[in-house]
């Protein structure tokens, strides 16, 4: 292969180089600069260096536990994610039934409306004079409704269901594309439909579980809305955190901090889902 | 070799909707045996192996393991091994764990385990190669696996669907005596399956030729190739000539048929057939002699030679007969046929003809053993 021949397909990446130079590493670089930038009432920030919005974020109660809230929610959405999209994408990639089409479309309908509908959705069923509620009021089950939304648990339940695609579908390729005879093999030679789902189908569809859990977990790590309208003032989470900070609190050098713990989080899952998915024997 | 059988399919029959995958098919498997299911694609070999596998379950009759009926029994409590076309080895164990697992199944201890495995991979050629991955070895060597944690857990049958189809020509010709030898070494009962006439007949004590479903013949690799028992059965085992003829006398010693100017005399055969009946008379080519100047008997075709092919050890030749029938002779290539150009004249003599009725192109003429 001549010079020219190998410089082709570098060529080819040149446009979209260009742009995540322009918009993505001059941002992520600016703001990795302002992190450590001192904040100033008047003058926004002074460009002298300093850790104290670092210290400020670790030292101060109020944003240790932004953090941990952040980091909870996201692996709980994560493990949430995980344990109901299993069986779906499970069935979705084994059934020949004709509701399979079906099933898809509702999975996939989520992204059809918008974050904030399907956010205000989930108000309107939470809600106090809810649909959840009166179902349960008229059940008998409770005698005063609950009190969901401004919780955690309302975050995650829309959190889950919001996020659920990101889940199904990179598991759903991971089980559609094994090789059913692998499955059968393991049945001949002994092993139940249990032993076989634990030895085999589930080691296989490893790569979907990592990719689906990481993207799930990065996204909610990141999520603005739905904490904002769901969880109040009492569920904040990080990504809300920089939004008040850039814009009511005009701190961008602490904003930029908190952007900074928020974006290592998910370079650290990103990163260990690489290193997972790079196992020996995956061929 | 003792006969009593291991496993017995009983008008076995499955439809899907409506359409007849297979059968009725009725198989007797004698202990130690190598059968083989032979036939084209489409012709219910592979799902009869599974059937007998638990698989896939029959629409209907029944399948008996040493006398026990195991017809609708799943597969991890069948004592069979399967060695699946494209081996379907675990991508994410190691050999040594591929092919423990069917005795980590059963509970063995893990010493036992370990002599095992050890010992099967001596088998099949290949000690050494325990912590490899399927995707670090061979086509070879993965079908080798295959075949080991297929017959480590030493079932009472080994089934194998196809496990040299994948393989290369020179390798599929060596795995064919390996696999033959290894079971042989370890006297196991082996249902192969393939569409290949010369697999089938290198490795097998009994071959079962399968078309749309049915049984079309079933015996000896020899049986099968000398005396075909359809015309289907004479044109896809080997290459064959089939002269139409009529019978003109039918006695204790055979019969005598007239195939154009020419009368053959062709044994009895598969019966039934009298003066006056329309027969199919088969001559594999190898069997065809060739003569350059006309023999005394009656029983040879005078043509012209219309081709020539040339492939190093043998020698084909394609005649077209006075009476307009072209058929094809395969010789030695040594200098007495080596001689014969396009364009000569020459004499077709037969020395084994081999009588079929003219409408047995049907199938389902059902097991002879």
């Amino acid at each position: 292969m001549s010079v020219r021949d190998r410089l082709f397909p570098q060529l080819l990446l040149g446009p979209i180089s260009l742009l995540y130079l322009l918009f993505l590493l001059g941002p992520i670089s600016f703001f990795l600069a302002m992190s450590v930038f001192r904040y100033d009432a008047f003058e926004l920030y002074v460009p002298t260096v300093t850790f104290e919005n670092f210290g400020r974020l670790f030292e101060d109660a109020y944003y240790r536990d932004i953090v941990w809230r952040t980091l909870r929610i996201a692996f709980l959405t994560a493990v949430f994610s995980l344990l109901l999209g299993y069986p779906l994408a499970y069935f979705l990639a084994r059934t020949r039934s004709a509701w399979r089409g079906v099933l898809m479309f509702l999975v996939i309908a989520p992204l059809m409306s918008g974050v904030i509908v399907r956010t205000y959705g989930w108000i309107v069923l939470l809600g106090s004079d809810g649909a959840l509620n009166r179902a349960l009021l008229w059940t008998g089950l409770i005698k005063t409704p609950l009190a969901i939304l401004n919780s955690e648990a309302a975050v995650l339940i829309a959190l889950v269901h919001i996020l659920m695609p990101y889940m199904v579908f990179p598991l759903f390729s991971a089980l559609a594309s094994q090789d059913r005879d692998v499955e059968r093999a393991a049945g001949t030679l002994g092993a139940g439909r249990l032993r076989t789902f634990v030895e085999v189908t589930l080691p296989l569809s490893r790569t979907g579980i990592l990719m689906g859990s990481a993207l799930v977990f990065t996204l909610t790590a990141g999520a603005v809305v739905t904490p904002a309208l769901l969880g109040g003032r009492e569920v904040q989470m990080l990504g809300q955190q920089i939004y008040d900070l850039v814009l009511s609190t005009l701190n961008w050098p602490l904003a930029s901090a908190v952007a900074f713990v928020l974006v290592a989080c998910q370079f650290t899952i990103i990163a260990l889902y690489f290193r997972g998915g790079r196992r020996k024997g995956q061929g | 070799m003792p006969t009593d059988p291991v496993l017995d399919l009983r008008s076995i029959r499955k439809t899907y909707g409506g359409t007849l995958a297979v059968g009725p098919v009725d198989i007797s498997v004698v202990r130690g045996e190598f059968l083989t299911l032979l036939g084209p694609s489409g012709c219910g070999k592979t799902t009869t192996l599974h059937i007998i596998a638990g698989l896939i379950e029959p629409t209907a009759g029944t399948v008996t393991m040493g006398g026990r009926d195991i017809t609708y029994l799943e597969p991890p409590r069948r004592d069979m091994g399967l060695v699946f076309q494209n081996y379907a080895l675990f991508p994410h164990k190691t050999v040594y764990d591929n092919i423990a697992f069917g005795l980590r199944m059963r509970g063995r201890s893990k010493d036992e385990i370990r002599r095992r495995v050890s010992e099967v991979l001596d088998v099949v050629g290949l000690p050494g190669v325990e912590q490899r991955y399927p995707s670090e070895l061979s086509g070879g060597q993965r079908q080798r696996v295959a075949v080991a944690r297929a017959v480590v857990i030493e079932p009472q049958i080994l089934l194998l669907d196809e496990p040299l189809s994948n393989l290369d020509a020179v390798l599929r010709k060596h795995m064919r005596l390996e696999l033959r030898d290894i079971q042989r070494r370890l006297g196991i009962t082996t249902i192969f399956v393939t569409h290949d006439q010369d697999e089938a007949f290198e490795m097998s004590d009994r071959v079962i030729l399968l078309n749309r479903g049915r049984i079309e013949q079933s015996g000896t690799p020899e049986e099968m190739y000398d005396r075909p028992a359809t015309r289907f059965a004479a044109e896809f085992i080997g290459e064959a000539n089939l002269l139409d003829g009529t019978v003109t006398a039918a006695d204790a010693g055979g019969l005598a048929v007239q195939v154009g100017s020419a009368r053959f005399r062709a044994p009895a055969g598969i019966g039934g057939l009298s003066a006056g009946d329309p027969v199919s008379l088969m001559v594999r080519p190898e069997r065809l002699d060739i003569a350059v100047s006309r023999p005394a008997s009656a029983a040879a075709l005078e043509g012209r030679v219309t081709k020539r092919i040339f492939s190093g050890d043998m020698l084909g030749l394609t005649i077209l007969t006075t009476d307009g029938m072209e058929i094809t002779s395969r010789k030695p290539s040594v200098a007495r046929y080596r001689e014969i150009s396009v364009g000569d004249t020459v004499w077709a003599v037969p020395d084994d003809c081999w009588a079929l009725p003219r409408d047995s192109g049907a199938p389902g003429a059902g097991e002879r053993s």
